[in-house]
């Protein structure tokens, strides 16, 4: 038998031992990477949220100031300038005028891409959101209900029949007075297809909205502003801090119990077979050759362990997250961890006893018990 | 040529409080065959590790198989080429094959895995047990675990065999079986053959008979003066 089969075989020739180590081992990976899939989860999920919600921040005309609706328009390639910053993921530009809508003399119509209409933080609660190009419009679900309207009714826009396809919510009360359909038809009413009034902005996921912000003032603020709820941000900003603050002290945490569990493993293994290390310098290993050996059975053992535990962790937290209200997230990081954890402490951990063991005395090392 | 030479060989334990070997001097020439007696407590088993490398002296001098065992710095390497232990609890591995367990030492020699298990069957067929070669120790008896540990102590051809208690936890039966092995192994290999036992017929069938009582050699079976102070 070659030395390195006898290594791949040795460890699991004691099946008990085999199997408690295993299970020990293991279990400190299912920890780290459980804790390690539902703390990634828990961050995800609330950037998510963070992220879901409308845009992080407008741009306008720097003499419509602080005014997000403001009639002054800019241009609209201004949309493209402001997408190719750096951690801008989406730019919507919305143009918004006061006109003639239903019964009203004068009311705010907004106009903006469909596809960027999440961006206005907007839900729908009826119908279904316009097309672009067509007389169609969605309304606030406070005009609507001020003025009798419901999805299917027709209602006149600056002079043109528009259909009603759907009714939204807001949680801003200007937004929920106004209404919505394509910018490309509020461009037509207007006969004016270069100008916009703001542009909403989304940054990446991850990136810092304000750095973001900053980014463009610094940029093209002699020309446009940026409108940021600043305190918001900030406040997102620093819960964002703390809850990763909380994942990393977690996952130390994960860390240090696998990590002691995998050691406490090793040790017991290793140095049970003491007497057997007395055997093998009695009939002339050199203490290199038992350490290799050991070292192997270690590499070996925890392997094996690192394999079982992600196995158990990842399907456990997969299967048994969500029933909880938990959605882990597992990344290849976790793994990594877990894998590098394992080998590393399962050899300290092999390691230490057998360099103990190998300095005995032969003598001593067959009397161990 | 001497298989092993001693001089003035001390050895004490728990800080000197406890004086295991007190002056020993011995010699023992090549493929001599050696029985080492005395109490329980007496440094038999003491010596024996000394002559095994198993154990440092304190002081002296001691040669075996002619390398210089006090600055010797291959003392794992001594003992795989040139030493064949047989111990009292043959000290198996428990949980590899009996193969496996006379295959052991063999790794530290550079032999091929055919090689190792060839040599191993052939070593298992001499102590008449081929047929038991892949099962684990523990479904052997006494006696037959005792065999594989002779075939394991002859797994690299060594030129002195030491054997503590070889017979000391088997029946009367069983324990002329592996004497006559272990004399056979002796006489046709020509092996140095050093047995330590309490058991003064096992002793008998040396060709000398070493005495030692608290650490001291008080008869080496010969017309040497082995220690000034004895008064047998």
């Amino acid at each position: 038998m070659s030395f390195l089969k006898f290594i791949l075989k040795n460890p699991f020739r004691r099946k008990t031992s085999a199997i408690l180590a295993i299970v020990g081992i293991a279990i400190g990976i299912i920890v780290i990477v459980a804790l390690g899939g539902i703390t990634d989860g828990l961050v995800n999920t609330f950037e998510d949220t963070i992220h879901a919600g409308g845009a992080d921040f407008q741009i306008s005309g720097k003499e419509t100031g602080d005014s997000a609706y403001g009639t002054n328009t800019i241009d609209a390639s201004w949309t493209d300038k402001i997408a190719n910053v750096t951690g801008v993921e989406e730019a919507y530009p919305i143009y918004v005028v006061l006109t003639s809508v239903g019964d009203d003399y004068m009311n705010t119509l907004i106009g903006i891409d469909p596809e960027g209409a999440n961006l206005a933080d907007i839900s729908m609660k009826d119908g279904r959101m316009f097309k672009d190009g067509e007389n169609e419009a969605i309304l606030g679900e406070i005009y609507a209900d001020d003025n009798g309207y419901e999805v299917g009714d027709n209602i006149k826009i600056d002079g043109e029949d528009f259909e009603i396809v759907g009714i939204y919510e807001s949680g801003d009360s200007n937004m929920a007075g106004g209404v919505f359909t394509s910018i490309s038809k509020v461009g037509e009413l207007q006969d004016d297809t270069d100008s916009i009034s703001n542009i909403y902005v989304k940054v990446e996921k991850g990136v810092d909205a304000q750095e973001v912000a900053d980014r463009i003032d610094a940029k093209y603020g002699d020309d446009i502003a940026t409108i940021t709820s600043v305190m918001e941000m900030e406040q997102m900003a620093t819960m964002l801090d703390m809850l990763q603050a909380s994942t990393w002290a977690i996952s130390l945490l994960a860390i240090v119990v696998g990590g002691l569990g995998i050691i406490n493993t090793m040790l017991m293994s290793v140095f049970e077979r003491t007497r057997e290390i007395g055997v093998l310098k009695a009939v002339g290993w050199s203490n290199k050759k038992i350490l290799t050996m050991i070292v192997g059975e270690s590499l070996v053992i925890t392997i094996v362990s690192a394999i079982v535990g992600s196995l158990i962790g990842f399907l456990g937290c997969t299967l048994l997250g969500p029933q909880m209200g938990i959605e882990p997230l597992f990344t290849a990081k976790i793994f990594i961890q877990a894998f590098t954890i394992a080998i590393v402490v399962g050899i300290i951990g092999g390691l230490y006893p057998a360099i103990k063991a190998v300095k005995l005395p032969p003598t001593e090392a067959l009397r161990y018990e | 040529m001497n298989a092993v030479e001693i001089k003035d060989l001390y050895k004490s334990y728990e800080n000197g409080r406890i004086k295991a070997l007190n002056g020993i001097n011995l010699t023992i020439k090549d493929g001599e065959f050696v029985s080492i007696i005395g109490p329980s407590g007496s440094g038999k088993s003491t010596l024996l590790n000394m002559l095994g490398a198993l154990d440092v002296p304190d002081s002296g001098s001691i040669s075996v198989a002619g390398e210089d065992l006090k600055s010797s710095k291959n003392l794992n390497e001594f003992r795989g080429e040139k030493i064949g232990f047989i111990f009292q609890l043959h000290n198996l591995i428990p949980n590899i094959s009996v193969r496996e367990n006379v295959e052991i030492p063999m790794f530290t020699q550079g032999m091929s895995s055919k090689e190792m298990k060839n040599r191993a069957l052939k070593l298992l067929d001499d102590v008449g047990l081929k047929d038991k070669a892949d099962i684990l120790p523990n479904k052997l008896s006494g006696g037959e675990r005792q065999r594989v540990a002779i075939a394991r102590a002859l797994a690299n051809d060594p030129s002195i065999i030491l054997a503590d208690e070889p017979t000391g936890s088997l029946d009367s039966k069983t324990s002329s079986k592996i004497l006559k092995q272990l004399i056979d192994l002796h006489e046709d290999k020509n092996v140095t053959l050093i047995i330590v036992t309490h058991d003064m017929d096992v002793a008998k069938l040396a060709d000398r008979v070493v005495e030692v009582l608290d650490g001291e050699i008080i008869s080496a079976g010969d017309d040497s003066l082995i220690n000034s102070k004895i008064d047998v």
